[in-house]
């Protein structure tokens, strides 16, 4: 019996370690690599020879002036973007539990913008706020407000990318809200009922309580995906004017596919990893202290 | 009767040996460029002809725009023989240079090879002495402008009254603001001219268009970006900023938004009828011709120049009695070359010799979606070849245009020079916040040359002056 399990946990070894060696040169050995170029001075164009510079990317990334604005552009816009996306969302999500009129026709349009492609979404928002042909400036010169230069002034342009990233993505939201408003007890509501609670209270010491851990789940998705936001802005505004709109991965774009200067675009991308897992692990920190708080 | 089968059956094998001219059977070409319609049907089309004439096959291998770069430059320098021929953008010769092979000495003499005109046979094509690579496409800005605006007796009427001389295509910068600023309606949805200003909407070609006027010194060839003798950056001298100035002076003229217009935006804006003119490449005019609001009054003219320009060595601007034309062939047309390390560069070289040819080059440029424009004699002198496209009166405007601007002899050349996306992507930034009015035009520019400097030292100064003298046709140093 003994000799059997024996076996047994070799054969499980035999199982395991290719699939484990798999993971490894698939998964990590990109970031390794990346990580090992990140280190180096290493440009396509022109051609120059790979030299060690240990942390000099790293250095000229922290004191680069256009690393810190693209650093805050993506920051107002993800932020302030996943702050509406979450209130509305939720607001959403709650109007559509309680069925109102027409409940399936809003679910689904409500749902559409979620399954445009980013790009997509990026080019009907250009023709929306077309400073000449655009509907939303047709409007305010029929107001009297004349042209408004939503795409070429640098706050408009956040506002405008930020209107664009809460249009796409509050549907995810509230499809994820909703799902979890339908898989809270009846009895607890019923009986809050009962007690004549009022339909405030019951969502502050209930619904939103109990839906904490699930909200703080969707909050953690949308700021990870939030900071990844390329496509919309590429298409938008190009970044432009001068880098107002520019965000963090195209700023790595730019780096890497305009000027082919492979050893500072690993670099940059080690920086926004640490970035993204700063602001993730604080978040979380702070999502626990709240949850604890409500439990 | 027997006599007569035999010669109906040697007639189809006789045809069958005179097809294959030279004979390629058995040799497979792999020839690459950027994701079609655009150049790449062109290729694809003469593909097809050679096939026919050689019984050679060939594959055409499309990437987006932004992999050629470092996929062909990987390919070449790493001798992997991936590619027989490839087509790229003359701001690459630089880099592409020593993996080229040079063209066979057959194809650079006779009539095909005079019919190319010498601004592309003797200077985009050639690369220190040697040419490199063959123009499959020839590009420039110009200027076009509407027939039914420009040549109303009314507004040549009102024109004179207020400007005091002649409605006509403008030949200094001065005259195309009076132009713009007189048909600038925009209560009436008419605007002076369409331009590109969008970081990233090949905004910087256009103010190249600009600066050229001020900055390409006769007296001092080659001297428009850099110094040919120091290699510091001109892109701050008072003849940039006045060609900023200018260039931003502009946007009073276009339609609203202007500052986030590519040129893709500029074309349908002259296209529909929404401006008076536009500056572009030839596709502003081909659009307007066949799918815009404008058909039959499209008319193009060369780019205004400047009876001034900067002398940087005398620091001074030197003055001209009548106009000195510059115009800027921007981006200078996509080029076809034979990698060094092809096995098949006979072949390859061949089938450029196809893609050129002025047969299917005369074909390729009147037809849709190839993305070819004039660049052989041939192409200016048949009239009757554009009459599927334009009315005689646009297309003698149209080629005239071109034909002129190549004539011209202070005709500016494009920056080409290793590191080429560096150096326009810090004008890009630093020309959009000085468009957009965020920062003073002189401190844009003075920015742009401390960087433009200091990439130059990063690639290494003495090769990037032996680049830049080399892409301006200046002996080395």
């Amino acid at each position: 019996m003994h000799q059997t399990a024996g076996r047994g946990d070799a054969i499980k070894h035999v199982f395991m370690w290719p699939a484990f060696l798999i993971v490894l040169v698939v998964t990590l050995f990109p970031l390794i690599y990346a990580l090992v170029v990140s280190f180096q001075a290493i440009r396509i164009v022109p051609p120059l020879p790979p030299r060690f510079v240990g942390v000099e990317n790293y250095a000229d990334i922290l004191s680069s002036a256009r690393f810190w604005g693209s650093m805050w552009t993506t920051s107002v816009i993800v932020f302030v973007s996943v702050a509406l996306q979450f209130v509305i969302g939720f607001a959403l999500a709650l109007a559509l539990h309680h069925n109102v009129p027409g409940a399936n026709l809003y679910r689904v349009t409500f749902l559409l913008p979620m399954f445009l492609a980013p790009v997509c979404v990026a080019l009907i928002a250009r023709m929306i706020f077309h400073p000449y042909l655009g509907p939303v400036n047709d409007a305010m010169s029929g107001m009297g407000f004349g042209n408004i230069p939503f795409l070429t002034e640098p706050n408009l342009a956040v506002a405008v990318l930020i209107t664009v990233e809460v249009w796409q993505w509050t549907p995810f939201v509230t499809l994820l809200m909703l799902a979890g408003l339908q898989s809270l007890p009846d009895e607890v509501f019923e009986a809050a009922k009962v007690d004549n609670i009022p339909a405030w209270r019951r969502f502050r010491d209930i619904t939103f309580p109990m839906l904490l851990p699930l909200s703080v789940a969707v909050i953690f998705i949308r700021l990870i995906e939030g900071f990844k936001v390329i496509d919309t802005v590429f298409v938008l505004t190009g970044g432009g004017p001068g880098t107002a709109t520019e965000t963090l991965t195209l700023f790595a774009y730019n780096e890497g596919f305009k000027k082919f200067n492979l050893g500072y675009t690993s670099a940059l991308s080690f920086t926004f990893l640490i970035i993204v897992i700063i602001v993730g692990t604080a978040y979380l920190a702070a999502a626990q202290r709240v949850m604890r708080r409500y439990a | 009767m027997n006599k007569l089968l035999l010669t109906a059956a040697i007639v189809p094998l006789a045809g069958a040996a005179m097809a294959c001219e030279p004979d390629y059977s058995g040799v497979t070409l792999t020839v690459s460029t950027q994701n079609g319609p655009f150049i790449a049907s062109a290729m694809a089309m003469a593909a097809q002809s050679w096939e026919e004439r050689t019984c050679g096959t060939v594959n055409v291998v499309e990437f987006p725009f932004g992999e050629l770069y470092p996929k062909f430059l990987t390919a070449m320098s790493q001798q992997t023989g991936e590619f027989d021929a490839i087509g790229f953008v003359p701001a690459w010769l630089p880099d592409f240079a020593p993996f080229l092979s040079t063209m066979p000495a057959e194809l650079q003499e006779g009539g095909d090879w005079e019919d190319i005109h010498p601004v592309y046979r003797e200077r985009l094509m050639v690369w220190n002495g040697e040419v490199k690579s063959a123009t499959m496409d020839g590009d420039m800005h110009m200027l076009n402008y509407r027939a039914d605006l420009m040549e109303d007796e009314a507004n040549k009427a009102a024109f004179m009254d207020r400007y005091g001389y002649e409605l006509a295509a403008p030949v200094t910068w001065d005259q195309y603001y009076d132009i713009a600023e007189f048909f600038h309606d925009p209560d009436n949805g008419r605007f002076g001219t369409a331009e590109a200003y969008r970081r990233g909407g090949q905004q910087f070609w256009y103010f190249f268009s600009h600066a050229a006027s001020y900055t390409n010194n006769p007296n001092n060839p080659g001297s428009m970006f850099f110094d040919p003798e120091t290699m510091d950056a001109q892109i701050n001298n008072p003849g940039w900023l006045r060609a900023l100035e200018d260039y931003k002076k502009g946007l009073d003229f276009n339609p609203p938004g202007a500052l986030n217009n590519g040129s893709g935006d500029v074309r349908p804006l002259y296209a529909g009828g929404t401006v008076a003119m536009n500056i572009d490449w030839a596709d502003s005019g081909v659009l307007g011709a066949t799918e815009g609001s404008i058909a039959g009054n499209v008319r193009t003219a060369m780019l205004p120049g400047s009876t001034e320009i900067w002398n940087h060595k005398t620091g001074d601007w030197d003055t001209f009695d009548d106009p000195v034309a510059s115009p800027f062939l921007a981006f200078g047309g996509w080029q076809l070359a034979v990698p060094a390390d092809s096995e098949n560069a006979e072949a390859a070289w061949d089938y450029v010799s196809e893609v050129i040819s002025p047969e299917m080059s005369g074909i390729a440029i009147v037809t849709a979606n190839t993305g070819v424009n004039p660049y052989r004699f041939s192409h200016y002198e048949n009239i009757d070849n554009w009459l599927s496209v334009f009315t005689r009166e646009e297309a003698e405007s149209y080629l005239g245009a071109q034909r002129a601007s190549l004539d011209a002899p202070n005709v500016a050349l494009d920056m080409r020079l290793p590191g080429f996306f560096s150096y326009t992507e810090v004008l890009e930034i630093e020309l959009s916040k000085a468009l957009a009015g965020e920062v003073e035009p002189q401190e844009a520019l003075d920015a742009i040359a401390a960087e433009w400097n200091e990439l130059t030292d990063e690639f290494g100064r003495d090769s990037q002056l032996a680049a830049y003298r080399a892409s301006m046709g200046l002996p080395p140093m």
